[in-house]
């Protein structure tokens, strides 16, 4: 549908229209918007009170605490702005494999439902590809609902591709993002600990509210495929692996993979960050609906 | 069983221990691009590259270390020893031998039995069968022991064929003759009428008298042109020592259309005549009572064996081949005599040429009608008449009964005078002026006069001799003798399939001889443009059917009647071996394509 991938159906649209992003601290925007602001302003959460000077307006001076303290109070309220969104996509070669399990049109689905419940509620996207082929040069942040057809086309030409070192990666994005916002880092997460420790807390430690995706696939969850005497090859680092493969084994790589999650979202749960597995043989619908909390969504 | 090279086994103990370290060698693992390894690194310490250990030893591991084994035996020669003298079988396998002796229980049974029992007492030996119908042949190649040969009669059934008698006692006699076995054992419906047998000779004839009712011959057919309704005509036969009311009933695509009975005196053969049989495409004639012979009491019979006659009608005046399509069982199809080709002839069953004659002698039977002069091919001496008279005529005769001549009015006309090889059948005043006979295995009718356009009754005589030269060269007023089991038949023009009553489906090419007609029932005939075409074959041989007289067969046993002993013989197995090398290979291909994958990504 105009480009939009096939999972976004008109039904799963509005149901994405019914969302809305959550975050567990207030962050400046750049324009009017939804959320509530650290600035001063004019909605109606009240934030603070100040002493009255010449020139305020009178509507918002406290006549009650005039009449207890004698004394001019100006009521403050908070401002409601408009939230950065920052999504940052793993287009890395591991990302393409097992192509049967589509990990990366899975990914880029979920880059997309992101963006898509973002400018629904008129807040600013910016979607960054990490490492991939065919990468067109990305917009700043784009505004407004209709631009969801634009990143889909530029997230459609993109082929899963090269090397990634998330942490280092994810520095280097952080070196150009001004202000901070909502985070989200989708990913298979197949990667050293500790690449993805200091990728994400890079963002703890700039005060931004992060979620991190992991993107997995059902066949490689089981090790479907593989059996016999294998040279197995990193579709990544090149690294070879020599191995013997029956179902002993097969148990235990599919025990690792999950102890590798486990440790993920172990450390996400430590550093107050939102963690969700994904496998592509669940469905998406399902899945994103379902785990909308998890993400940082809530309805409205 | 032995070896002829047991020096090349040597061969063995190295190619065994060469595949072995062929395998350590090749054992290589493929290569699967996977996401990450990171998890599969904790596998490499546990187990990791093989050289160097045992090789797998898989499925495909055996089947090649089988494939050397039997590579080198069969190059070390391997035969199989043969001794004694060898065993000649011949079971009668005729359709006389379907007969029930007892209930469930056939003269084919019985003799089978015998054999087998007479085969159990034989000790190791060849073993070499023969089977009688529909000629005497031998059932394959010889078998190892009696066993074997036992086991292989047990599938065997008889055919609805007669066995051909002559042949049969010349290969008993050929048999009894061969010094070299050392027993020929002979299980039939005839008994061996030879008075001094050698011992060596065994007979079991199954010839008790068995009473008998039987359909000899179903013939259809079409009296005369014009006539939808078909004629039939059977002849049943009592064979049994009592007179007997015997009834016969016919069905036509499974509905009746005619029952008759026949009363027959012990021995007699009678006919029984069905003038008018509606129309049907497949007729079946059955007779009761039944018998302990239910073969020949059944007959077949189709309706496209009375097939309609196609004509070629080469003519200047196209207008006169009208009429003729109107007569039931007719197709005419007219061409000019300028546009005539010898090739057009291919598809007709008769030609008629008016005013014209063809170039070279037709292939069908043809009528001339008014030849011009001076044609190479007939030569007819013509002289045309402004008037011709008719004075001469034979009273009866395919061509000219019922025909009152006296009432023919013909006007202008021609003599055709003598000819060399065509009788005059009608004569005038000038000459002949009506010529047939047969050329070439082809029926020739040539007129003086012109009969055409075909009138029906406003022309009645006219009318008359035109129908009876068209079913004299269409061949009608003759019976034909049907198609019997076992004869074997021209495969028609067009026909590349015959598919038997049992249904299987054989290829055949036009102009060959298929002689696989060895059960009664309808046999289909499919062209190659999928039209089809039935054909009845029938037992019909009474002389078969005649269970009550089985008259002995003679055969001659020359020579002393001394068995010669015989060498043992050795029998190589090579072809064995490399046989099973062959289907091990293919296996061996089978289980790699199987196992043949590219690089994987996973």
């Amino acid at each position: 549908m105009l480009g939009l991938p096939e999972e976004f159906t008109p039904d799963f649209l509005a149901r994405l229209e019914h969302l809305r992003i959550r975050t567990r601290r207030e962050f400046e925007g750049l324009g009017k918007g939804a959320h509530l602001s650290p600035r001063r302003g004019s909605s109606l959460e009240f934030s603070d009170f100040r002493h009255y000077a010449l020139g305020d307006d009178f509507r918002f001076i406290d006549w009650g605490l005039y009449g207890r303290t004698d004394k001019l109070y100006i009521k403050l309220f908070k401002e409601e702005e408009d939230l950065l969104t920052y999504i940052f996509l793993d287009a890395s070669a591991s990302m393409g494999l097992p192509e049967a399990d589509r990990k990366f049109p899975m990914a880029v689905a979920t880059a997309l439902a992101f963006a898509y419940v973002a400018l629904a509620q008129g807040d600013r996207v910016m979607i960054r590809v990490l490492a991939g082929d065919g990468k067109a040069a990305t917009p700043g942040f784009v505004y407004g609902r209709h631009r969801i057809v634009e990143l889909a086309q530029r997230l459609g030409a993109i082929r899963p591709a090269g090397q990634l070192d998330l942490a280092t990666a994810l520095a280097r994005e952080l070196v150009s993002i001004r202000r901070a916002g909502k985070v989200f880092v989708i990913s298979d997460y197949l990667m050293m600990i500790n690449s993805v420790t200091r990728g994400l807390g890079l963002f703890t430690a700039a005060n931004m509210d992060v979620t991190a995706v992991q993107i997995l696939g059902g066949a490689e969850m089981a090790g479907a495929g593989l059996a016999g005497d294998v040279e197995l090859v990193d579709a990544e680092s090149g690294e070879r692996v020599m191995a013997s493969i029956g179902n002993r084994e097969r148990a235990q790589y599919r025990e690792t993979l999950a102890r590798l999650s486990r440790e993920i979202r172990t450390f996400c749960l430590r550093r107050g960050l939102h963690y969700t597995l994904y496998t592509t043989d669940l469905n998406f619908h399902d899945f994103f609906l379902r785990a909308s909390a998890d993400f940082g969504l809530r309805r409205h | 069983m032995g070896l002829l090279f047991p020096g090349a086994l040597y061969y063995l103990l190295a190619l065994i221990p060469a595949l072995a370290l062929a395998y350590l060698v090749r054992e290589r693992p493929r290569r699967v691009v996977v996401s990450s390894v990171l998890a599969f690194r904790a596998l490499r310490a546990r187990r990791g590259q093989r050289f160097g250990g045992w090789p797998r030893l898989d499925w495909m591991f055996f089947v090649e270390m089988l494939i050397i084994a039997l590579a080198v035996l069969a190059i070390a020669g391997p035969y199989v020893t043969r001794t004694g003298n060898p065993i000649a079988v011949v079971l009668d396998d005729s359709a006389a031998m379907q007969a029930a002796i007892a209930p469930g229980r056939t003269r084919f049974d019985s003799a089978r039995a015998a054999l087998t029992e007479a085969l159990a007492r034989e000790g190791p030996g060849e073993v070499n069968l023969y089977l009688t119908a529909p000629q005497p042949h031998r059932a394959g190649p010889p078998f190892a022991s009696a066993a074997e040969a036992s086991a292989a009669l047990a599938n065997l059934h008889p055919a609805d064929t007669p066995s051909d008698q002559a042949a049969l006692s010349g290969l008993l006699s050929g048999l009894a003759s061969d010094t070299r076995l050392r027993r020929v054992i002979y299980a039939g419906a005839r008994p061996l009428a030879t008075p001094a047998l050698p011992p060596r000779i065994e007979a079991f004839a199954s010839s008790d008298p068995l009473p008998n009712y039987a359909i000899g011959s179903f013939v259809l057919r079409r009296e005369s042109l014009g006539q939808a309704a078909l004629h039939a005509r059977l002849t049943v036969a009592n064979f049994s020592p009592a007179a007997q009311t015997l009834q016969l009933a016919i069905t036509g695509d499974g509905r009746p259309v005619g029952h008759a009975q026949a009363h027959l005196e012990p021995g007699q053969i009678g006919a029984i005549e069905f003038p008018n049989l509606a129309p049907a495409g497949i007729y079946r004639a059955s007779l009761a009572p039944a018998d302990g012979f239910a073969l020949d009491n059944v007959a077949w019979a189709t309706a496209g064996a009375v097939k309609s006659i196609s004509i070629l009608f080469v003519t200047p005046t196209p207008a006169d081949a009208a009429g003729l399509e109107g007569l039931p069982g007719i197709s005419v199809r007219v061409a000019s005599p300028s546009s005539f080709s010898p090739k057009d002839l291919a598809s007709a069953d008769l030609a008629i040429f008016e005013y014209a004659v063809p170039k070279e002698m037709p292939p069908v039977n043809t009528l001339l009608v008014m030849p011009p002069p001076g044609d190479p091919v007939f030569g007819f001496n013509v002289q045309p008449a402004a008037h011709v008279e008719i004075t001469g005529w034979p009273p009866t005769g395919p061509l000219t009964d019922s025909v009152n001549f006296r009432l023919l009015n013909l006007h202008g006309g021609e003599y055709l005078g003598q000819h060399q090889w065509l009788q005059a059948i009608v004569t005038g005043s000038g000459g002949a002026l009506m010529l047939a006979g047969e050329r070439s295995g082809h029926r020739i009718v040539a007129l003086g006069f012109n009969p055409f356009p075909y009138l029906g009754r406003q022309n009645l005589p006219m009318s008359v001799l035109t129908l009876n030269s068209l079913s004299y060269l269409a061949g009608f007023g003759a019976e034909t003798a049907g198609y019997h089991t076992g004869d074997p038949w021209i495969v028609p023009a067009g026909v590349d399939a015959i598919v038997p009553p049992d249904g299987r489906k054989i290829k055949v090419t036009p102009g060959m001889l298929f002689t696989g007609a060895n059960f009664q029932g309808l046999y289909q005939l499919v062209s190659s443009d999928g039209a089809k075409s039935l054909r009845a074959v029938n037992l019909a041989n009474l002389r078969v059917s005649d269970l009550e007289n089985t008259p002995a067969m003679k055969i001659e046993a020359s020579g002393s009647g001394a068995m010669a002993e015989v060498a043992p013989r050795r029998l190589s197995v090579t072809s064995d071996f490399i046989l099973a090398i062959v289907a091990l290979v293919i296996l061996e291909a089978l289980i790699a394509y199987r196992r043949r994958r590219p690089v994987v990504t996973v």
